[in-house]
């Protein structure tokens, strides 16, 4: 079968954006045309994915087309692919999968979100809107409030304290320090994170993901026209993606993402590797407790091991056994929703390509991994990238 | 028979009559507690009529609401052709007090000596705010809950109506089970559960649905429950008490408002420690 590369990535920056959909979106794939190291015409797209949970709210309906539209992209077939934080790793799979299947060549996958032109009282739209509405929001819950109760219960089970909840926030706060592309580019000390505002307790403040406005571009191409185009491709290695109950109260766990689990083993088996294998992973970050969690599932830390994983500061940029978020994370490079996980693919294409800042460049990386959730756990994509082929 | 606290009501109860009050007071009178209406006590008389004896219909008065009534406990509720011959009537006072009275008998009201004075700033606030959720324009963004898709649930959502199934209870009901169409029974579940986990919402974090009432509440709370017969859910802790939550805390399900949007109230199930 098949092989399939990545050949170009771009992204706008993640934040407060001047620009709206079209704009953003025209500025991303403009990035991820350009990033081709040989001649590329976008009349050579086949198929095209677009995720995003809402457009801003601006433009419900057709959206991907006029994204395609403005972004000399006329004519491809492309659709929006809506998985909640999860669309766009699940736009990446879908543009995978055409290629895997023999009908394309040359496919885009994205995602944007435009989420900062709204008044404080609109902006209460992206509260919520993706957890098992008929019950948890009866119940007063949003995603703060979800990963809240896991975090309480975490702590309950395995001793973990928000001190480690700290020590990631800390992390990804240096990491997106050094990323020019990410939201928050600041460092936060250990006391200031530990004493933020109680959004949910025992989620501060920074342990919350920021609103941000963002778009992303990837472009993936068959293994038998990559070399039209590049010399250094980054391979897709392996691509596992499941559900799980969309509420919180029908899992039999809530310290755990089973989606994320069964996410990672077919990824790396597909891959032929194991977690020891990977160099760094883009992880969902959405909120502190989802990094620690997601380190267990993804097989970084033995499940109940998060808490210390985070305490050792095994996540560091080349100091521990595996980066995590070398970008910041959902954390601090931002969280534009359906922009997150093509916007991880576009890390891990620059880090295989040793093409960020120096200063955030995994050391030796070859192997990289991106993590993408949708809603509190109920869909989850995950993906394996090589600078090798096998 | 006898005075007690019940779903956090003051009740009394005789064999023909029984009795439900606020246990809030403002400026010497009985008021509503701040998610407690007519509505919501009367479920509480006819829980509590209906754990001690087989009543199966009522008559209801203007003021409450009568779906809300009927799912919370499943009564039949009289109407034009059966109000005549109905034994029972649910009755409203003034002051926060509802009486199920067997019909032709006299009620004694007693006095109780619980009293709870609220704030007079918080009970105006509460009050005014109520007012304003109910106004027909507001309606929340983004993530909503159509009236019809509030109704389709209400029987499992107000009487926690779960399915039995292969292997054990399950609540919320489901479409299906394994392969097959869920047709299993109905089964109403024990209204008590042990706290899994919980949080406590900031106002800014609670969903627009509570962006008037969450900022006077000082933020809302929810539980993560096991219920006794097995499967768990997610429930606000009532507004009108501050229960110190922590893990394995009992917990019983009383019925309370959650919020008004398009002139409608939308009833629920909320936690309260026992």
């Amino acid at each position: 079968m098949v092989d399939v590369a990545v050949i170009g990535a771009g992204q706008t920056k993640y934040g407060n954006h001047a620009l709206g959909l079209k704009g953003m979106w025209a500025e991303a794939a403009e990035r991820a045309f350009s990033s081709i190291d040989g001649d590329f015409s976008p009349s050579q797209v086949d198929e095209a994915f677009i995720g995003s949970i809402a457009f801003g709210g601006a433009q419900l309906g057709n959206t991907a087309a006029l994204l395609t539209e403005h972004s000399a992209m006329d004519g491809v077939p492309v659709r929006r692919v809506e998985n909640a934080c999860a669309s766009s790793g699940f736009a990446f799979r879908d543009a995978w999968m055409a290629i895997k299947s023999g009908e394309a060549d040359i496919v885009v996958a994205g995602g944007i979100e435009k989420m900062n032109d709204l008044t404080p009282e609109r902006k209460r739209y992206w509260l919520g809107v993706s957890g098992d509405t008929e019950w948890e929001r009866l119940a007063g819950l949003t995603f703060p409030g979800t990963y809240a109760l896991m975090a309480r219960r975490h702590f309950h089970e395995y001793g973990s304290t928000h001190d480690d909840l700290v020590n990631i926030s800390v992390k990804n706060h240096l990491h997106g320090s050094m990323n020019k592309l990410a939201h928050i580019q600041k460092e936060v000390s250990f006391e200031k994170a530990s004493n933020g505002f109680m959004v949910a307790d025992p989620l501060t403040l920074y342990d919350c993901c920021p609103t941000s406005d963002g778009a992303s571009c990837v472009i993936l191409a068959a293994d038998h026209v990559v070399r039209e185009f590049t010399d250094s491709p980054v391979w897709v290695r392996g691509s596992g993606a499941a559900s799980d109950h969309l509420a919180l109260h029908d899992r039999p766990s809530i310290t755990q993402l089973r989606a994320t689990a069964a996410s990672s083993k077919r990824a790396y088996h597909q891959a032929g590797i194991t977690s020891n294998d990977v160099d760094f992973a883009e992880v969902h970050d959405c909120f502190t407790i989802a990094e620690l969690m997601a380190t267990e599932d993804l097989g970084f830390a033995e499940r109940g091991a998060g808490g210390q994983f985070a305490r050792n500061e095994e996540g560091l940029l080349n100091q521990g056994s595996v980066t995590i978020n070398p970008s910041g994370g959902l954390k601090s490079k931002g969280h534009p929703l359906g922009s997150t996980g093509t916007g991880q693919v576009v890390e891990v294409f620059k880090q295989l390509r040793s093409e960020v800042e120096s200063n955030r460049q995994v050391r030796d990386a070859s192997i990289g991994l991106t993590h993408n959730v949708g809603g509190s756990g109920a869909t989850c994509a995950v993906h394996v990238f090589g600078r090798d082929r096998n | 028979m006898s005075s007690l606290i019940w779903k956090g009501y003051l009740l009394h109860a005789e064999p023909s009559f029984t009795l439900v009050q606020s246990p809030f007071t403002h400026r010497g009178e009985r008021v509503f507690g701040a998610d407690s209406d007519a509505t919501t006590l009367a479920v509480a008389a006819v829980q509590h009529r209906i754990s001690e004896q087989s009543i199966t219909m009522v008559t209801v008065p203007e003021g409450i609401d009568t779906q809300t009534l009927i799912s919370s406990t499943s009564i039949t509720v009289a109407d034009e052709s059966t109000f005549d011959n109905c034994e029972w009537d649910l009755l409203l006072s003034d002051e926060a007090t509802v009486v199920l009275m067997q019909r032709g008998t006299e009620v004694a009201l007693p006095q109780f000596d619980v009293d709870i004075p609220v704030n007079s700033k918080f009970y105006a606030a509460i009050e005014g705010a109520w007012v304003e959720e109910m106004q027909i324009t507001n309606v929340s963004q983004g993530a909503y809950v159509s009236v019809a898709q509030y109704e389709e649930a209400a029987a499992s959502r107000l009487g926690l109506v779960g399915q039995k199934v292969p292997g054990g209870m399950t609540w919320p009901p489901r479409q299906m089970d394994g392969e097959e169409r869920a047709n299993a029974e109905d089964t109403p579940l024990v209204h008590i559960g042990s706290v899994q986990s919980w949080t406590r919402l900031s106002a800014a974090g609670a969903p627009s649905e509570f962006s008037i009432r969450a900022p006077l509440l000082g933020g809302i709370s929810t539980v993560l429950l096991r219920l006794k017969d097995g499967p768990s859910g997610v429930f606000l802790v009532v507004d009108d008490e501050e229960p110190v939550l922590s893990m394995e805390l009992e917990m019983e399900l009383v019925v309370r408002r959650i919020y008004a949007q398009e002139g409608i109230i939308r009833y629920g199930l909320k936690a309260r420690a026992i």
